[in-house]
């Protein structure tokens, strides 16, 4: 799956897997397939910059541990240097929380910590993909769900939802992501800001409550992706 | 022993000089004393005194004598005539007595009008005597010292080397694997004493450490047993089956939980390394555990309602401290998530967070069996009715990880009825430890059911 092609190209949906561990390259670059995109693999943090300053790609999975003196944070602070703003999912086996911030600081959008799951990274790396600009309108709907964000109401058609704060805080999330899946640990770092394993799925008490306040009024628009997790999206 | 030698040979050396200049001293402003009498006086008293005191002076030591200015003997008794190198200053003059002994002065000469010279001299044994009297003191002084000092030290280091060579002994018995071993020490007091009391402290501690670990790494791998078993026979199963579709995505399907389940009880283990090592600490911040403890409350809520169980949260308006806010929140998720699980139907679980700061998760439930409650208290011992409670294996250990880190002891009490757990400041996180040893590895418990 190497390709060092020399021309430069500009593609919608490419990205860019750096990951010096061939298997696991392989592994990220099916999911990625699977999940209806398309990657270029490279093994080095030279070739890194090299590719994505040549090439446009639309994101790049990066891991932090490469070989030889340059390492992942190395390379993506050379890129952004000469000007890469393609978003940047940062893999690593460290977890400390101020490795984390230095991954940001270098110019990371995300960070994984290994071993993670592939339903994980192929639900971030769309979260990058679709970050738009910040919606700064005041009201947010889906389909015939809305949510005022000045009164902070919820209605579906003309029935209110009645919310508490945090079922509120939650549905604003999930409508900010409409039609991406979002795993448990997006949506519990989304809504409380926090960043941790969860082994126990408390969210799912959560959704379940909100599921059934929005769902019950009118078409199921909250759903529950197997082994991924959960997804806001209009009825086809 | 050198050192003090050394120090008292120096002060006995300034004694001496002391005295001695002291003397010299005395002897000159005799000498000046007399001279000036003897000048003052009549030439008749003059000579009529010295001539008496001739008589008088056996040991010619304070002769005082008068020479015509042809060098004539004409008072007093002196061998041989002085040469003064200068008059009215002192001066030694060497010369024999009339039984023909060598003898040394110290002189004063005078030229009085009319040529004659007036000499008046003191023995200079004379006050040499004393000083000599004190250099012997020292030198005997000295040789006892010396002897007793020796004597001393040989005795003193015997014993030392003793001391050592059995520390020695204890020290590579322990090297080899007898962790149980402690350095011999006697009840005295002494550096070395202090120290082996010292070591011994620190060999508490890793022996206890060490036992941690090894428990652990048992409990660990009979958590991952398990699911290892499972995954394997699951993926058995479908190699056997391998046309049936159903059957094989449904071992697939296994196979995946029960590898993440294993993954997480890893992850769990890392992390748990990680913030033992202290690593997380670079990430600490002014946060508001009033704000944490009210994030946790929120969070639990919904799954505290669904059993029935009423979660309370007692904190202040704002409590500041120093920590990092992910790893607190984390703690008390597992605490909230074990006293909910535990607390068992219609139960009470109440959060309180104080000053300190102390952070409290108590339920009314079952509480601790009685035969447990020991082993619970001392140790964290895994109890019987957690074995088949998914997820619980590393929830206390990474609590008790991530108190130390924030200078927290972790204390299970018994709730009466019901469990607490309260964090508090305390525990040798205080200490030197820095990047110490291994980690604080401790079991989990919490089986508390009846």
């Amino acid at each position: 799956m190497s390709n060092s092609s020399s021309v430069a190209r500009v593609s919608a949906h490419r990205l860019l897997v750096v990951e010096d561990d061939v298997r696991i390259a392989a592994e990220i670059i099916a999911a990625l397939a699977d999940h209806g995109l398309d990657a270029d693999h490279v093994g080095t943090g030279d070739e890194a910059v090299d590719l994505a300053c040549r090439n446009s790609y639309a994101a790049l999975v990066l891991d932090r541990m490469l070989p030889g003196k340059r390492d992942g944070l190395a390379a993506l602070t050379e890129m952004r240097a000469r000007g890469v703003v393609a978003p940047v999912l940062i893999l690593s086996a460290l977890s400390a929380v101020d490795e984390r911030v230095r991954g940001l600081r270098a110019g990371g959008d995300d960070y994984l910590t290994k071993p993670f799951e592939f339903a994980e990274l192929t639900a971030r790396v769309d979260a990058l993909l679709r970050r738009g600009k910040p919606a700064r309108d005041a009201v947010l709907a889906v389909y015939d769900l809305r949510l005022d964000l000045l009164t902070r109401t919820a209605t579906r058609g003309d029935q209110a939802i009645d919310l508490l704060p945090r079922e509120w805080r939650l549905l604003e999330y999930l409508i900010r992501h409409e039609g991406q899946v979002l795993t448990r640990a997006m949506i519990f770092e989304g809504v409380w800001g926090y960043r941790f394993d969860d082994r126990t799925n408390t969210i799912d008490v959560h959704m379940s409550n909100l599921r059934r306040k929005v769902n019950c009024a009118g078409v199921a628009l909250i759903h529950t992706v197997r082994s991924a997790g959960y997804v806001l999206r209009a009825p086809r | 022993m050198g050192l003090f030698g050394t120090g008292s040979m120096v002060v006995f050396g300034a004694i001496y000089v002391e005295t001695a200049t002291y003397l010299k001293r005395q002897s000159e402003i005799w000498l000046r004393r007399e001279m000036a009498g003897r000048v003052l006086s009549s030439p008749a008293e003059r000579i009529e005194h010295l001539n008496a005191r001739s008589q008088t002076d056996f040991g010619e030591q304070r002769p005082f004598v008068l020479f015509a200015a042809d060098g004539r003997l004409l008072a007093g008794r002196m061998a041989t005539r002085p040469q003064p190198p200068v008059f009215d200053a002192p001066f030694i003059f060497r010369t024999i007595t009339s039984s023909g002994h060598p003898i040394t002065y110290r002189t004063l000469a005078h030229r009085l009008d009319g040529g004659q010279m007036l000499v008046v001299a003191q023995d200079v044994d004379e006050a040499d005597d004393f000083s000599k009297l004190i250099v012997h003191a020292v030198l005997m002084g000295g040789a006892f010292m010396l002897v007793l000092g020796l004597g001393g030290a040989i005795v003193l280091g015997r014993s030392t080397a003793r001391h050592i060579d059995a520390m020695r002994l204890a020290i590579e018995r322990i090297v080899t694997g007898h962790l149980s071993e402690r350095l011999p020490i006697g009840g005295g007091h002494s550096d070395l004493e202090r120290l082996a009391r010292v070591v011994n402290t620190m060999l508490d501690e890793l022996e206890r450490m060490v036992g941690e670990v090894k428990s652990v790494c048992d409990n660990i791998a009979h958590d991952m047993r398990s699911p290892l078993a499972r995954l394997l026979a699951g993926l058995e199963r479908a190699q056997r089956r391998d046309g049936d579709r159903v059957a094989m995505r449904d071992s697939i399907e296994t196979a995946v939980a029960e590898t993440k389940q294993i993954l997480r009880i890893f992850a769990a283990l890392l992390r748990i390394s990680e913030i033992e090592d202290g690593v997380r600490r670079a990430g600490f911040e002014r946060v508001d555990l009033a704000t944490i403890a009210a994030d946790a409350f929120d969070y639990h809520q919904p799954a505290a309602e669904a059993r029935g169980i009423r979660l309370d949260c007692d904190a202040p308006g704002r409590l500041l401290v120093e920590g990092d806010s992910d790893l607190l929140f984390e703690a008390l998720t597992n605490l909230l998530d074990n006293a909910i699980k535990f607390a068992g139907e219609r139960g009470r679980v109440m959060l309180s967070i104080a000053a300190g700061p102390v952070i409290r998760v108590a339920d009314d439930g079952p509480g601790i069996p009685a035969h447990e409650r020991e082993a619970v208290l001392r140790r964290f011992e895994r109890g019987e009715a957690s074995r088949n409670h998914p997820g619980s294996g590393l929830g206390l250990p990474l609590v008790a990880a991530i108190a130390r880190l924030h200078g927290l002891t972790v204390e299970i009490g018994d709730g009466m009825p019901g469990c607490a757990v309260t964090l508090r400041p305390g525990g040798p996180e205080q200490s030197v430890r820095k990047r110490a040893s291994r980690p604080q590895f401790w079991r989990s418990s919490l089986h508390r059911s009846g």
